[in-house]
């Protein structure tokens, strides 16, 4: 109490830190002005859209890691998910020799499908079985890995139907799909946890499972369920990927995995389950994109970007404690 | 009435065997089964040179994997130890070469002093992950995350990725292809660190506290345990550790490389996790550990033996990993039943 009283000017920084708008929207605008000043490019009309598309991905594929961050889980296998997925539409595109919208109608569904197994897979072995999700997931990243590679041989899907290319990568009145798709997704994920019983089971089931099976939740329904939604988001993810580099990757997903863990977490989500929101999601990828692409236009070496990144994520981990400190 | 007799009856004679499969049994069962298919099929398996090669592949694994059961039991995690190793492997090479070409003349402190530092660099990223692991309160996964990203760009960036040659070759023979006692430099190695922690685990106050503070911190904090200078310690030797292995490899190579040990992290937890170390922390015995890291490696070299598909290879590996949990699990609740 007396410290309070003793700095008062560090208590009003404190709760300024504290506030969510400040402390989502201040770094990003910071790291731009940054940029700006050394390479006047960043924030061209061009280059700011640029980082719109390229953080619109991140974001979609984040909250889906959010879905299971909030229930104390993890998905480190859902950059292999992107890449199986992504193989596997374009293989059920290709397949026909055709480029009807039934052929990409086939591979759409062919995708979210692989996706949803994967998820129901994930979900099982957690929820029902009861093994950590760390396990479970790592293990089905080498298996996804080892999938995706065996079922393109290696070699990108080339050859996808232009209207496969037009309706994932094209644009939507005015606006490119992908970002209309992550406003999409991030306010569907905002309603799920903020309005739904399902969503505040999570918030439940990540603070004290036992608090959650006490009042009545089907926690395991609900953890088998977060997991196939993570999943099938992650596939939606993975199509609107396909679609920008025009053929299906088996290589599309290799870091995302911890990519998206780090923009959950940068964006006020913990790993410590129960609290975390769609809109960290958005926060964290922008940042994520704004420092890298920033950084790429300002030329720095890319190991160095390396360094840098891992450097910023201990620092916002410091601050996020340090901000969190005396909020008990 | 006869209902629960029966299944009384039917756990105590399940109780034993079940228990001797847990304890390091199955692993034993599986590797002897694993070498006898692999033996019939393909005779080479048996061969001299094969055995001393997967004995130096296991040993590679299993020092990389006591540190991270270190880590584990105290419940955290150590994503950065495929870097570390990199990084000593780097460290040393480099001071190596430096001092080779700069002396001519081979002395002791010219092996001595780079292969020094290079444990201490390990250990002293292992001491920053501790650092902020357990005074500034981070999740272990984040921050040995990020310490990979900084280490890896570090050493990338330090060397672009080429390789450095022109070590003394007198480190080469006795790290390298050296032996002591008619056992692989690396064997050696490996086996002092496990009658070490095996010792500590089983016979001091400090490898209690470990399991103290994996089991609850807060219980641990009450009971006189302070987790700060335990979760340091852990971490600390995580890095020295998987250093040591980097040295090992390097010795064996003949040149350092930022690019080994990209596998290390999830074969090291696997080698954990199969030896029964729960990720919650809290448990964990050193010798389970290393008898998982010998699994793992007859595992993969009996695959490649068989000629079996590097992509097949993955996939086996991360099945095997979740059936060993899974069925941990499913013991684990027929005790408690």
């Amino acid at each position: 109490m007396s410290a309070t009283a003793e700095r008062p000017g560090r208590e009003t920084l404190r709760a300024a830190l504290r506030s969510p708008i400040l402390r989502v929207i201040a770094p990003i605008v910071i790291m731009l002005v940054g940029f700006a000043i050394a390479q006047p490019r960043v924030v061209s009309p061009g280059n700011l859209l640029n980082i719109a598309v390229q953080a619109s991905y991140l974001t979609i594929l984040a909250a889906a890691q959010i879905l299971v961050l909030l229930t104390r889980g993890f998905d480190l296998s859902i950059g292999m998910t992107v890449s199986l997925v992504s193989v596997v539409a374009a293989l059920a595109m290709t397949a026909g020799g055709h480029a009807g919208p039934e052929a990409v109608l086939f591979g759409i569904a062919a995708g979210l499908g692989t996706g949803a197994a994967v998820g129901a897979i994930n979900g099982a072995l957690v929820s029902l079985v009861g093994v950590n999700p760390f396990v479970v997931t790592l293990g089905m990243f080498n298996i996804l890995l080892a999938l995706s590679s065996i079922v393109s041989g290696g070699f990108p899907v080339q050859g996808l139907p232009a209207g496969f290319l037009s309706l994932f990568g094209g644009t939507f009145a005015g606006v490119p799909v992908p970002v209309a798709a992550a406003v999409l997704v991030v306010l569907v994920v905002h309603l799920i946890l903020g309005r739904t019983v399902f969503g505040r089971s999570l918030y439940l089931i990540g603070s004290s499972p036992a608090a959650a099976r006490v009042a009545g939740v089907r926690t395991r329904l609900h953890l088998w369920a977060v997991y196939v939604l993570c999943s099938g988001l992650g596939a939606f993810g993975a199509l609107l990927l396909t679609a920008r580099t025009q053929s299906g990757e088996p290589n599309l997903g290799g870091s995302l995995a911890l990519q998206t863990i780090a923009a959950a977490v940068i964006g006020g989500t913990r790993l410590q389950g129960g609290e975390g929101s769609a809109l960290s999601a958005v926060a964290g990828a922008l940042f994520v994109t704004v420092l890298s692409n920033g950084m790429d236009l300002v030329r720095v070496d890319s190991y160095i970007q390396q360094v840098c990144v891992g450097a910023i994520i201990l620092a916002s981990l410091v601050l996020d404690r340090w901000t969190a400190a005396r909020r008990s | 009435m006869t209902a629960p007799t029966r299944a009384m009856r039917g756990h105590g004679g399940w109780a034993l065997p079940l228990r001797i499969l847990q304890d390091g049994g199955l692993l034993i069962v599986l590797i002897v089964l694993l070498a006898m298919i692999t033996g019939h099929v393909q005779p080479r398996f048996y061969s001299r040179l094969n055995m001393l090669n997967m004995l130096r592949e296991a040993a590679y694994l299993a020092i990389v994997s006591l540190g991270q059961m270190l880590v584990m039991i105290a419940g955290g995690f150590d994503l950065s130890v495929g870097v570390v190793s990199a990084l000593a492997s780097v460290v040393a090479a480099s001071l190596m070469a430096m001092l080779y070409a700069g002396g001519g003349d081979v002395t002791v402190t010219m092996i001595l002093w780079p292969v020094l530092a290079a444990l201490a660099a390990g250990a002293a990223v292992g001491l920053a992950n501790g650092f902020c692991v357990s005074v500034l309160d981070l999740s272990p996964f984040m921050t040995t995350l990020a310490m990979t990203s900084v280490v890896a760009g570090g050493t990338l960036y330090y060397t672009q990725g080429i390789p450095i040659y022109g070590l003394p070759e007198r480190f080469g023979e006795i790290f390298g292809r050296g032996s002591f006692l008619h056992v692989p430099a690396s064997v050696m190695v490996a086996l002092v660190f496990l009658a070490l922690i095996c010792l500590v685990q089983r016979t001091t106050p400090l490898g209690r506290h470990i399991y103290a503070v994996g089991s609850k911190a807060r219980i641990a904090a009450l009971s006189g345990v302070r987790p700060v200078p335990i979760l340091m310690l852990v971490y600390g030797a995580a890095g020295l550790l998987a250093a040591c292995m980097g040295l090992l490899v390097t010795a064996r190579i003949g040149s350092g490389q930022a690019s080994i040990g990209a596998s290390l992290v999830i074969e090291s937890i696997s080698a954990a996790v199969i030896g029964g170390v729960p990720l919650r922390g809290g448990s964990g015995r050193a010798e389970r550990v290393v008898l998982a890291a010998i699994f793992l490696t007859v595992v993969s070299n009996s695959m490649n033996l068989l000629r079996i598909d590097s992509k097949l290879q993955t996939l086996v590996q991360g099945s095997v990993v979740i059936i060993a949990i899974a069925l941990e699990r499913a013991f684990a609740r027929r005790r408690q039943s």
